[in-house]
């Protein structure tokens, strides 16, 4: 295990943080802890990396105890924190160059590390910028390189993309993706869903600081009894035809607002043909028609009773 | 050394601002080494003037010409006629500085043991009039002594031996002098250099400290595997530097510009300003503490750096504040220092006696150097912990 947290139990006077929260991270995975705001995330991290002290539980990392102490650990570990953490004062190369010399002694290595950080989040022809120069996503970008140019073996990013265009997302994206495949472990939190369900091998699931749920993406939705959301642009549905449909098999619920038909289907075959089937029959005129599967924001609905983004 | 490079680089950044004020600095000092200078040159440059007298006189005598060629050493006679109205416009006009008559039947007086006086017409309050007076009682008083012991004396007698008393000169060898004053360049230097010295160090180090500070950057470095023991040496040693460059660049140029004048008292001054840097650190690091932004710490700066400077006698001297505001400006340290170079600049003997009192006040600097540091460092465990 690289990662193993063992009821972790965090609190802030009555406020109980981190509710022992117990988790493993594998080599190689890319584990996304998915949670609304304030749902113990970023604490949790705070102390996986001994930033923060707490007051039950176990954490080992590289199958070693974790310590403030624990440089031999932390030599191996990159971190991407939520806010942007540079030196106003020095240049692009000059930030990546000072944090990768706090794990990298050796002058010409550690010029290669910079050189290969900058060409990773594309900041090439921003070098010589100082950050007060750079635009939010680039900025994101100089973190990320601060965080990973020594190149660890584990690296912790706390939500890096909060607040960031979509080029610039995508592109820290594909860099953390690029960056396992290359043999890092990552620790990604967030509370985009979408942003878990696209990286992430495994995910666990937190709400007030304990954990909710943990597998892959499809273990995750599995575990609910939610198979399918059909969504149909309807004119003038008329209540009985609403209740009738609310009886075929498989059928959890059914909404009807301003014309659009909701329809939730537990899991099973033939939902979308046997739906579209009963509005034929039933001469109901529609527009347009989709079917989604569950997403994890459905994972998080049905086993939390509210949506991830409360 | 990564964080010792790391705060070196942060002190070049922003040494454009810190140029001005040690440019400023410098032009001011400049200023302040002509002025110096030159009341150093006009005191060197003293030499004897004659005053312009007027001499009449209303009999030929010996002793007379005796006391006229005696006066010439020191005096100009102008000619000028023998009338109220002339000489009281002369003196008016400051033709003469001093109307000196000699009546008539004076020798024979003097001569014959009675008292006699001259008469005398001067502009009032006149330091060469005085001076004039000096020598006229200095001549009499002599000659009355001959005549009075020496019975039947005669008046070129009386007059050789005057010329031979009064030519006499006493011989003074000053063992122990002022080697310089409290006017001295390197006095009012020392003096002045409170406030570049202490707005240096605290721009210097807090932009640092402000840096430091940052919770963010605090997490990412202490995620390193930096030690905090590490971390805090080469941070110390790196704003060590920088104030001893700082107070290195100070000294220098003082040193450059009064070399002629290096003495025992630049010793003490070089000192006592080295003392005062490890005060002025100590507050840097306070402020830097307490500041969580750029504008915050110019604000405190002002206050602090500006108003102790008023009143410990930096920009005013001590002499000219009043009790009350001598007394408030005892709290600051800057007081304690200008004090010890006020009292350095005084001695004119170093020794453990003398420069007792000097030391006394350095050692008031050191203490509140270390209040400081204390109160900086409680201030920061307080951050960390909440």
């Amino acid at each position: 295990m690289v990662v193993n947290v063992k009821k972790l139990v965090k609190r802030y006077d009555d406020l109980i943080a981190l509710d022992h929260l117990s988790f493993s991270v594998k080599e190689g995975e890319v584990f996304g802890l998915l949670g609304p705001n304030g749902s113990g995330k970023t604490t949790a991290i705070n102390c996986i990396l001994s930033l923060l002290k707490y007051d039950k539980g176990e954490i080992e990392i590289f199958n070693k105890p974790m310590s403030p102490t624990a440089y031999d650990i932390k030599r191996d570990i990159g971190i991407v924190m939520q806010n942007v953490a540079v030196y106003e004062e020095l240049t692009v190369y000059e930030n990546i160059d000072y944090f990768c010399g706090l794990y990298i002694n050796d002058k010409i290595l550690r010029k290669d590390y910079v050189e290969d950080a900058i060409k990773f989040v594309g900041l090439e022809d921003y070098k010589k910028f100082t950050p007060k120069k750079l635009s939010g996503g680039l900025l994101r970008r100089l973190n990320i390189a601060c965080g990973i140019a020594h190149k660890p073996k584990l690296i912790i990013l706390d939500e890096p993309t909060v607040a960031v265009d979509p080029q610039s997302r995508n592109k820290i994206l594909e860099g953390i993706e690029e960056m396992n495949r290359q043999g890092a472990t990552v620790i990604y939190t967030s509370h985009y869903m979408e942003e878990v369900e696209q990286i992430c091998s495994r995910i666990l699931i937190i709400d007030k600081g304990k954990a909710v749920a943990t597998g892959t993406k499809e273990e995750l939705k599995e575990m609910i009894t939610l198979g399918e959301k059909i969504t149909i642009e309807a004119y003038g549905v008329p209540e009985k035809s609403i209740n009738s449909l609310r009886d075929l098999p498989n059928i959890s619920s059914v909404e009807y607002k301003e014309s659009i038909l909701k329809i939730k289907a537990l899991k099973g075959k033939n939902n979308l043909e046997s739906v579209l089937e009963f509005i034929k029959n039933e001469n109901i005129q529609f527009a347009n028609i989709y079917s989604e599967l569950p997403t994890l924001n459905d994972v998080f609905l049905e086993i939390t009773g509210k949506e991830l983004r409360d | 050394m990564p964080v010792y490079k790391l705060c070196i680089k942060i002190f070049k950044k922003n040494i454009s601002t810190l140029l001005i004020y040690f440019f400023i600095f410098l032009l001011f000092s400049a200023i302040m080494a002509t002025s110096a200078s030159n009341t150093q040159k006009e005191l060197e440059d003293f030499s004897y003037i004659k005053t312009d007298i007027a001499f009449i006189n209303e009999e030929e005598s010996v002793l007379v010409e005796g006391l006229k060629a005696e006066l010439s050493k020191v005096a100009n006679f102008i000619e000028l006629p023998d009338e109220t109205e002339a000489l009281q416009d002369a003196l008016f006009f400051g033709r003469v500085k001093y109307i000196l008559r000699v009546p008539e039947g004076f020798t024979g007086s003097f001569m014959d043991r009675q008292n006699v006086n001259l008469e005398k017409t001067i502009v009032p309050a006149s330091a060469s009039s005085a001076y004039i007076d000096l020598l006229v009682n200095k001549y009499l008083n002599t000659a009355k002594i001959y005549v009075q012991n020496m019975e039947g004396i005669s008046q070129g007698e009386l007059v050789r031996y005057l010329e031979r008393d009064l030519s006499e000169e006493g011989h003074v060898d000053i063992l122990a002098g002022p080697e310089n004053s409290a006017s001295s360049y390197s006095s009012i230097y020392f003096n002045y250099m409170v406030y570049p010295l202490l707005s240096i160090l605290i721009y210097g180090m807090s932009a640092l400290l402000i840096s430091f500070n940052n919770t963010d950057i605090k997490k990412r470095v202490n995620c390193s595997p930096l030690s905090n023991t590490a971390i805090n040496i080469q941070f110390s040693l790196a704003n060590l530097t920088y104030a001893f460059v700082v107070w290195g660049l100070m000294v220098a140029f003082c040193l450059l510009v009064d070399s002629n004048n290096i003495n025992s008292s630049t010793f003490y001054y070089v000192l006592n300003s080295f003392i005062f840097t490890i005060c002025g650190t100590g507050l840097a690091f306070l402020i830097g503490s307490l500041a969580k932004g750029t504008q915050a710490v110019t604000a405190l700066t002002n206050v602090v750096v500006l108003g102790s400077c008023f009143i410990s006698g930096v920009f005013v001297p001590t002499e000219l504040l009043g009790s009350v505001t001598l007394r408030i400006g005892s709290f600051t340290p800057s007081y304690w220092y200008v004090n010890a170079n006020n009292q350095i600049a005084r001695l004119t003997q170093f020794n453990f006696d003398t420069l007792k009192p000097v030391f006394s006040d350095m050692a008031v600097v050191m203490l509140f150097a270390a209040a400081f540091f204390s109160l900086a460092m409680v201030i920061r465990k307080e951050r960390r912990y909440s």
